[in-house]
């Protein structure tokens, strides 16, 4: 058993670990910083995605020039995209569109850590196939070549078959190591964890569901895709198991998504309620209480964080394990 | 007892008071589900411990299709509690 240092102390770890501390970094100087009413709202608002905004200034220079400063102006977002279809104005970015403004969403703090997997997984794979055909490779290439053979020798190729698994099994592998990166990644402090988002499990999920219906259709041919839907009933009940099925078909990405984004947040929920009952007890009774509270939630927190480490993984296996179990279902309709 | 210009403002605290309840309840739901599996499994490898990783896999991906209905029910929940 090798200790975690060993992975870490070689060129391509110390890599990972800089790109991290940088997309935390810049995560932490671009975000607008949020303040609830209450302790526990302050806490929760570090859940919520927040829009990159230009660094604050400091009050003092921007009282040099003379004019009176602009006190509660809003922070200008870094990248403002313009919304065009008038459906979409209610994913607006400020929560609601200012009057004689136009919809407009911006960059989120997420979007640093997703770009953060991808490149995670661009660096921490480049030396893979290398060892594959040398057999030589630092010792965080060779568990990663490892992991990935088990994603392929354990989850794809005993559902999908030889065949069908060797088309799907790239898709797969980014999916899962997009995933564990991002599920891991928003276990370190200052950042945000994506998968904690709706909006980017959806996405996830949707391409699931893209997947789950173009293969399909393109396997058994557009029409007997959707014909193929209904197992075999009386005529009578054809019309009414379709519907059953389209729904079926339906729930299984919404449940993905759910299950992602509600697990990731869920922990994070929890470690912020142990945190908070430290500020809560110090309002309460004053900094003896939250001295006396501190070992507890402190103690509590860690231990869910470390619960939620193997979510983390747990996660990422479930999304594509069931991703891989919707895909071939469709693949491979019940006769 | 039951003042009607506060009626509006009891359903409300109701609703939450039912919130509350309904997660209990999943919880309870949730957590014998994946208790059941969690025996069988154990069980299970017990039995053919050389089955115990396809068990182990198995009943992971089970406990995720309970966990997945549990969450829809924290979901509809937290839409009762967060109503206005």
């Amino acid at each position: 058993m090798k200790s975690l240092f060993t992975y870490l102390l070689s060129l391509r770890g110390l890599v990972l670990a800089a790109l991290v501390a940088g997309a935390c970094f810049l995560s932490h100087r671009f975000s607008a910083h949020h303040t609830g009413d209450t302790v526990f709202t302050t806490l929760y608002m570090h859940l919520v995605p927040a829009p990159l905004v230009e660094p604050h200034h400091e009050p003092a220079a921007a009282g040099d020039h003379g004019a009176a400063p602009p006190e509660q102006a809003a922070p200008r977002a870094l990248l403002e995209i313009p919304l065009k279809l008038p459906a979409l104005a209610a994913f607006d970015y400020r929560g609601a569109v200012p009057p004689g403004d136009e919809p407009k969403t911006a960059l989120f703090n997420l979007q640093i850590f997703q770009v953060l997997a991808v490149v995670l997984i661009l660096v921490a794979f480049a030396g893979v196939p290398r060892y594959l055909r040398t057999g030589k490779g630092d010792p965080l290439t060779r568990l990663l070549a490892g992991f990935a053979d088990w994603i392929r020798g354990e989850m794809v190729y005993p559902i999908m078959g030889k065949e069908l698994g060797r088309k799907f099994l790239p898709y797969f592998l980014f999916v899962f190591f997009f995933v564990l990166f991002m599920n891991l990644v928003g276990l370190v402090p200052y950042s945000a964890t994506a998968t904690a988002s709706i909006f980017v499990t959806g996405a996830l999920a949707l391409t699931t569901f893209l997947a789950m219906i173009g293969c399909g259709m393109a396997v058994q041919g557009p029409i007997a895709y959707w014909k193929h839907l209904v197992p075999h009933v009386p005529l009578a009940l054809w019309p009414l198991m379709f519907v059953v099925e389209l729904i079926g078909l339906l729930v299984k990405p919404v449940a993905l998504t759910i299950r992602l984004f509600a697990n990731m947040s869920g922990g994070h929920m929890v470690v912020l309620s142990f945190m908070g009952l430290i500020f809560f007890m110090g309002e309460l009774w004053g900094p003896a209480g939250a001295w006396g509270t501190s070992p507890l939630g402190l103690g509590f927190a860690v231990f869910i964080m470390i619960i939620e480490s193997f979510v983390a993984m747990v996660q990422a296996y479930i999304f594509t394990q069931l991703s891989i179990l919707f895909v071939n279902a469709s693949v491979h309709p019940e006769h | 007892m039951f003042n009607p210009v506060e009626g509006a403002e009891t359903a409300a605290q109701l609703g939450k008071f039912g919130a509350g309840i309904g997660a209990g309840i999943v919880a309870i739901g949730a957590g014998i589900g994946i208790g059941k599996i969690g025996a069988a499994a154990n069980e299970g490898i017990a039995r053919q411990p050389e089955a115990a990783n396809d068990i182990r896999g198995g009943s992971l991906i089970l406990a995720a299709f309970i966990e997945g209905v549990s969450l829809f029910a924290v979901v509809v929940t937290l839409l009762i509690a967060i109503a206005k």
